[in-house]
């Protein structure tokens, strides 16, 4: 469900709550909620995660393709973004009704990685002007708990920090001509570096106060949020205010702090998640949907 | 229920797609050997023996099983096959590669491990639960490979053990790579190279023989000087042919300059396709028919083709600087437009190696072991083999194989194969040709026999369905005299509505041969019958060619049958195809259903029915030859053999009846109707034939002959020719038609097989049939089998299968089958030629009247009527002065001294057989009339051939 | 050399198995919370997830709904991410819509849709990783989420595809067997009557041949059924054990 309905004394108990910086759930206003990260789940990709934040389930994976760079960066590979907001979710999205939102998504995507910035798109280049990796990154939204954005970040973040790339090495002679060649080892690959690829922290204005990590019933009582994309070493890299409400220019500033503070834990913990995930090698017991 | 305990997934990124494949891994996978308790019935096909004890070897006295790696069973395959190599395990994934790197190989081994006396097991190694291993990091596929055949053979060892430590039980690791041999017994395992293990074999001396030499890398450099330039790895090839810096092509050697070829380069049509090689340097160690990689040399090093006729004698190493100075006297031309494009060998992109037939010239060295092999065929270089047993191989032919050329070796290495016999032997000779010409002639393996149906054979209500009985149909068939293979068989009734039925019932071959088989695999592969002189080479198991399949009188056979209603005119009304039951009420041959036909006395069913296909056919007949159908003629010859010695005795050329054109017309109509329907039902994937019309440039001798006879022929259609063709005649020389017929069947395009998704135009020239497709001899054709199959489909009377409807891999097949049928052809030419030149031994020398064919620039072809023989009159010769010659090409015409040569004039020859050269026996013509002084001999031989036609004339009235 | 060998002289299949055997299935049911049935499911390297929502009143147009039956609404979408070579839309595309209806048929079959007059079961299938046998993963998956949802069905409806090579039917298709070509057969049992839900078959296979490669199916679907009974099963025993607590 992308939305659900709310009494006025719902809303008026959830308001009160956050003022007292004690949440419907016990959290208080910059605590998210429980993260579950998987990696490699999908085993066609070239990377895949599933996130779970609550009752947001997201699916990540990433195919690397060959293709040209694009005109104006010949030195570059690309990402390519798509979200599928599917029936899964909710009816709602049956047939054409996730597209809109699933665009939004992908939108807000393009704006934040791809940059040189968050990812080494020059590791993604072959050979200039010819040849590049295109990374399609798409998103599978499964179930939506709130917090979208956050989740969905965190989600691509990971896949990316699994993908592998097939090492692919150019041949040239002497006239020029090109040749691509495949390592035939599979283990041969080129990673990318996902260090500098900077995570959603959705802040959700709610009376006087915001908090992180909505839920579904927390941004029903919302007007306005802000999205706030931080690298891990606390620089906020994007800003986008979302929602029918309006802010005032000083919360905007109070909000920007509380998501470099909360982006930096955020950051620090999918970090060790994710090595220690890696550590196990690959014999390990995949959960997958089945856990 | 699932029985895989582990769950393991490989990866494999092909291009830049990750294809993820699950790798179930068991523990029901026997091991082979019988009575083992630990997998106690899970054994499938053939069995290791309990106690192997037949190859007594003095390396390893106590009893083995061997396994050989990958590369072994690639080389060694001749070894292997052997009967005294026995209990050998293979593994999948030695399997596999072998599969991956040779399909023929592949086929052998295949057979062999089907033959139960030779107990080789396959074991499954890649799915078992204990041998799987995974590939590793930063080991690549050929190492992990190696190391899984390791681990199997480890296995095995340890399995045996626990079954019976007191047997000592052994695997035998057999490798020729040193590493992994060094690694194998390391971790304990007993491993021997091939050659080490062979020689063990005290029992098997011979086996030595067969032995590849394989010369390794690392040798080669050490000794002697190397002579060859290195040849370039396949990807650098690959890269440069990309960018144009080389060139790939067939290589083509020259039958007559063992020190040039050709390479014919592949694509651009319009492009000068050939390049000259010259020298030995040039050629760098490629074989006839090497696909190879070749770079242009600079214009200022280009040469022509020599004219120098040029065999390798040499028999030394040394000779390389010999070999230099004759180099040199090949670049002799001077004339600059006579240089063409001239390169030199990079590297080879895939050997077409073969077994080749020959015969060994003994080293002049006594007691040594090395000797050189002459292949029969001049393009293929000789092999330096070793062997023991050269004496007795001495004027014997044999097969060769080749091992590898090593860059210091003038020669190529090879290993004794096989000994076919002595030289001029009839049976000896008939196999040389076979395998020279490629002929599949081997006795069909136990797989392929497995699938045949097992005798007493009868119908059954299953092969009753979906099948018409038309039994109670008076059907006949007429053929040849001593046909056992009958595919075709008739029938003609008169119906109530006044019309008439015709019916064509053929052999229903593919109901016993099942899409995918051994025996199909097998068929396909042979593609058609072969018939020689006295020998027919079946394309399937004589069981069902001369027995289930012969369509023979008064027993029951399956059919597929074409039946049209036609009226009396042969306009065809109704066409409907059928699988039926049939009972042929007669086997007749041509001349017993011309004799029925004649005789006004006959009047039974049979007769009345064949009068009534008679009829028909004539209007046939005559309404295909009006539509511009050619009718040619090439003088086929029948030898006359002497019953006890099977040696030609006489020679016959074969005569037409009305009833062969009468079965012949039939057969052409049911072919017809049988392409439109499989067209029309499949139109991207039917099996059709066609008969391009040949270009206009081919018809220019035959014009040019004609006019120098006064006569004219128009070429511009099918039916101009053919009708000219009838007009073209003299009075003066009666015989001028048949040559011209004979020379128009020379201008002609080869028929070829084709798949109709892959090509737009279906014209068949010689019959003038917009489309045409063989249905009609199934035993003997293997397309005729596909079109069976297709229109059985198309009628729903039997199941499709993936193969059928893929357009590539029919046309894959027609390709083979073009390929078969053309090498048929010429092993038939050959067999008749060795059979020509028996007939002119037993004969001695013999003067004959004849007809020039064609005058080439140093000599004239003639043609002897009588005997259906061509040979060719040259005027140059080694040793003697060279005459005057004119040659004019417009005409043609040659001049010798004062004598002027024409097509179709008349000479007198002597014909003899020439056996100077032992392996290449020919038939010598010289000119005897006209006489020209210093050319033609005189006919001093006492004339035998005044009585000749007396005897065969005697003959032909019995 | 052409092709892969479907089939080895010692009776094993591309990746291992036998003849008639199945891939390893692996499912869970109740994935998702809010959705009122789910289950996911594997089979071999086949993935596919399943959602129901219902039966609820009927979404959109009023006229659409029956008045003596629930509408069973399916939509069949496949992850951009799941075939070898990547999808460029998840569904909506031919085969998608063709997929959908399939499975709306076969739950027609299966779901006592008269217990719900005017309202509407809506059933989602999204297939996660495709290896062949989609279709089969994606029926049994929602029957799972069905019976998840507490929907009164006539029976399990299980399904498995078959193919015919070399003489031979084999169960539960992979990808690479079903790239080659050959003929192609999905059923859809009702295992306790043997009652056939849905029937398709491609490519052309001869009438005697159907007989055996049905068998195959039908057996195949029935090893499926003891699968997922044995899922359910559990599924209801630890769910009763969280209740009792």
């Amino acid at each position: 469900m992308a939305s659900v309905a709310l009494s006025e004394a719902e809303k008026v108990y959830i308001v009160h709550g956050v003022q007292e910086d004690l949440r419907v759930d016990g959290r208080g206003c910059e605590d998210y909620r429980y993260v579950e990260v998987e990696t490699d789940v999908v085993s066609n990709t070239s990377g895949s995660a599933r996130v779970k934040l609550g009752h947001t389930d997201i699916l990540v994976g990433v195919k690397a393709e060959m293709g040209t760079p694009k005109l104006e960066k010949p030195n570059e590979g690309y990402l390519e973004f798509f979200v599928d907001c599917s029936a899964n979710a909710t009816p709602e999205f049956e047939g054409r009704g996730g597209d809109d939102l699933g665009t939004e998504i992908a939108n807000t995507l393009y704006r934040i990685f791809n940059n040189k910035s968050s990812v080494d798109l020059q590791s993604l280049c072959i050979s200039p002007r010819e040849h590049c990796w295109i990374l399609y990154v798409d998103v599978l939204l499964l179930e939506c708990g709130g917090n979208l954005f956050d989740t969905i970040c965190i989600a691509v973040k990971a896949a990316l920090f699994n993908t592998r790339i097939p090492r692919v090495r150019v041949l040239e002679d002497e006239e020029g001509s090109k040749d691509i060649e495949l390592s035939d080892d599979p283990y041969d690959c080129i990673r990318l570096s996902v260090d500098n690829v900077p995570c959603i922290v959705t802040l959700c204005k709610i009376g006087y106060r915001h908090v992180v990590d909505a839920t579904l019933q927390e941004e029903a009582c919302s007007l306005a949020s802000l999205l706030v994309s931080v690298t891990s070493t606390g620089v906020v890299t994007c800003m986008r205010k979302v929602g029918k409400g309006s802010l005032d220019p000083e919360s905007i500033f109070e909000m920007m702090e509380t998501g470099k503070r909360v982006g930096k834990v955020l950051h620090a913990s999918l970090q060790s998640v994710l090595h220690k995930e890696e550590s196990l090698g690959p014999k390990r017991q995949k959960v997958g949907f089945l856990g | 229920m699932l029985k895989s305990k582990t769950f393991l997934k490989k990866t494999r990124a092909g291009g830049v797609m990750k294809i993820v494949r699950e790798h179930y891994l068991r523990d029901d996978i026997g091991c082979g050997a019988p009575g083992c308790a630990a997998c106690d019935g899970a054994h499938e096909g053939p069995v290791l023996e309990p106690q192997p004890v037949d190859p007594a070897s003095s390396l390893c006295p106590q009893p083995h099983y061997l396994l050989p790696d990958t590369n072994v069973l690639l080389h060694q395959i001749d070894v292997l096959e052997d009967p005294a190599i026995r209990n050998v395990i293979v593994l999948q994934t030695v399997l596999q590669e072998v599969r991956n790197r040779s399909a023929p190989v592949y086929k052998r081994i295949r057979d062999v491990t089907n033959n139960q006396e030779k107990h080789f097991y396959t074991f499954t190694n890649e799915h078992h639960r204990e041998t799987y291993v995974e590939q590793e990091q930063g080991e690549n596929a050929n190492d992990r490979n190696d190391r899984a055949i390791r681990v199997a053979a480890k296995w095995y060892n340890e399995h045996l053990k626990k079954m019976s430590a007191e047997n000592h039980l052994q695997v035998i690791f057999i490798t020729n790579d040193k590493k992994n041999k060094e690694k194998a017994i390391e971790e304990g395992i007993p491993a021997f190279t091939c050659e080490e293990y062979v020689k063990s074999l005290t029992a098997n001396p011979e086996l030595i023989d067969r032995l590849a030499c394989l010369s390794e890398e690392g040798n080669e450099i050490e000794s002697g000087r190397i002579i060859f330039s290195e040849h370039l790895p396949l990807s650098k090839l690959q890269q440069g042919i990309k960018s144009g810096t080389y060139l790939q092509g067939t290589f083509r050697a020259s039958r007559e300059n063992y020190l040039e070829a050709t390479v014919w380069v592949h694509g651009d049509p319009e492009e000068d396709k050939e390049i000259i090689l010259q020298g030995l340097k040039n050629l760098n160690r490629a074989v006839h028919e090497d696909i190879v990689a070749v770079e242009l040399l600079p214009k200022n090093q280009w040469v022509a083709p020599s004219s120098v006729v040029l065999h390798d004698e040499g028999q030394n190493e040394d000779d390389v600087e010999k070999e230099e100075e004759r180099e040199r006297t090949l670049k002799t031309a001077i004339n600059e437009k006579m240089l063409k494009p001239t390169g030199r060998v990079v590297g080879i992109i895939k050997r077409n190696w073969r077994p080749y037939c020959g015969m060994l010239s003994k080293s002049d060295i006594k007691e040594s072991r090395r000797h050189l092999f002459t292949p029969a065929d001049r393009r293929i270089p000789r092999i330096r083999i070793e062997t023991r047993q050269a004496s007795a191989l001495e004027g014997r032919r044999i097969i060769v194989a080749i091992d590898g050329w090593p860059r210091n070796s003038r020669y190529p290495n090879g290993h004794f194969v096989k000994n076919l016999g002595d030289v001029g032997d009839k049976e000896t000779e008939t196999e040389v040709l076979l395998l020279e010409h490629d002929v599949p002639h081997q006795p069909f393996s136990q797989a392929v026999l497995s699938f045949l149906p097992k005798m007493p054979w009868s119908i059954t209500e299953k092969d009753m369905k979906n099948r018409e009985d038309l039994r109670h149909l008076c059907v006949c068939s007429v053929d040849p005299p001593g046909c056992t293979d009958i595919d075709d068989a008739l029938h003609c009734r008169e119906l109530e509505n006044g019309n008439v039925e015709v019916g064509v019932h053929i052999a229903d071959v593919s109901h016993f041969i099942r899409p995918g088989n051994a025996l199909d695999q097998e068929s396909a592969r042979r593609g058609t019958t072969v018939y020689l002189c006295e020998k027919r080479i079946d394309m399937v198991p004589e069981l069902l060619s001369s027995n289930l399949c012969s369509l023979r009188c008064n027993v029951d056979r399956l059919a597929f049958s074409c039946i049209w209603e036609m009226n009396h005119n042969a306009e065809i009304l109704k066409v409907r195809f059928t699988k039926s039951a049939i009972n042929s009420k007669a086997s007749l041959t041509y001349a017993e259903a011309q004799m029925r036909i004649d005789s006004a006395a006959m009047n039974d069913d049979i007769t009345t029915s064949l009068r009534g296909l008679n009829k028909l056919a004539k209007i046939l007949k005559k309404r295909r030859i009006e539509k511009g159908a050619l009718t040619l003629s090439s003088p086929e010859v029948r030898f006359h053999m002497d019953s006890e010695t099977h040696d030609p005795i006489d020679l016959q050329t074969k005569e037409l009846r009305e009833t062969n054109s009468m079965v012949e017309e039939f057969m052409l109509l049911a072919n017809i109707s049988v392409a439109k329907k499989i067209h029309e039902e499949f139109s991207e994937h039917a099996l059709l034939r066609k008969h391009p019309a040949p270009p206009p440039s081919n018809y220019e001798i035959l014009v040019k002959a004609a006019k120098s006879k006064n006569l004219e022929i128009k070429t511009d259609t099918a039916k101009s020719l053919a009708d000219s063709l009838d007009r073209a005649d003299s009075r003066t020389f009666p015989y001028v038609n048949t040559l011209l017929r004979i020379l128009a069947t020379r201008c002609m395009m080869q028929a070829v097989y084709f798949c109709s998704g892959m090509d737009n135009d279906f014209h068949h020239y010689g019959l003038a049939s917009p489309i045409y497709t063989h249905f009609t001899s199934p035993i003997r054709r293997y397309a005729d089998i596909i079109v069976h199959r297709l229109l059985a489909v198309a009628i729903g009377a039997d199941c499709t299968y993936p193969e059928l409807t893929d357009k590539h891999k029919l046309a894959d097949l027609c390709k083979n089958l073009n390929f078969r049928h053309k090498m048929a052809q010429y092993a038939q030419r050959a067999s008749v030629a060795f059979h020509t030149q028996l007939f002119f031994k037993s004969k001695g020398i013999v003067s004959e009247e004849g007809y020039i064919l064609f005058v080439r620039k140093n000599a004239i072809v003639v043609l002897i009527p009588k005997y259906g023989l061509e040979g060719t009159v040259f005027f140059e010769e080694k040793d003697k002065p060279k005459p005057r010659l004119i040659y004019d090409d417009e005409i043609p015409s040659l001049k010798i001294e004062d004598t002027v040569f024409h097509i179709f004039d008349k000479v007198k020859v002597k014909i003899m057989l020439d056996s100077s050269n032992l392996q290449h026996q020919k038939i010598r013509m010289s000119l005897v009339e006209p006489q020209i002084p210093g050319i033609s001999i005189s006919a001093d031989n006492p004339n035998m051939d005044i009585d000749e036609p007396e005897r065969k004339k005697k003959k032909r009235e019995k | 050399m052409a092709g892969l060998e479907l089939l080895s002289d010692q009776g094993y299949r591309v990746d291992g198995r036998r003849a008639g055997e199945l891939r390893k299935i692996q499912a869970r049911m109740g994935v998702f919370a809010q959705a009122d049935g789910s289950a996911y499911i594997e089979q071999g390297n086949t993935k596919a997830l399943a959602v129901v929502y219902g039966p609820h009143e009927i979404r959109g147009s009023r006229a659409r709904a029956l008045p003596d039956r629930a509408l069973v609404n399916c939509q069949y979408s496949s992850a951009t991410f799941s075939t070898g070579e990547r999808k460029r839309r998840p569904h909506g595309d031919r085969k998608s819509c063709e997929m959908g209806l399939q499975l709306r048929q076969t739950f027609e079959a299966a779901i006592l849709t008269q217990l719900h007059p005017r309202s509407q079961i809506d059933i989602y299938v999204q297939v996660l990783q495709a290896d062949g046998g989609t279709y089969a993963a994606c029926v049994n998956a929602a029957t799972l989420a069905v019976l998840d949802a507490g929907i009164p069905m006539r029976d399990f409806v299980c399904a498995c595809s078959a193919g015919f090579v070399d003489n031979t039917a084999l169960a539960d298709l992979s990808h690479v067997e079903e790239a080659a070509g050959g003929p192609q057969l999905a059923l859809a049992l009702l295992p306790a009557s043997g009652q056939i839900a849905l029937l398709e078959m491609d490519a052309r296979l001869h009438e005697d041949h159907l007989e055996q490669v049905l068998e195959a199916a039908a057996r195949a679907a029935r090893d499926v059924h003891t699968l997922l009974d044995r899922v359910v099963r559990q599924h209801v025993r630890e769910a009763s054990i969280l209740l009792g607590d």
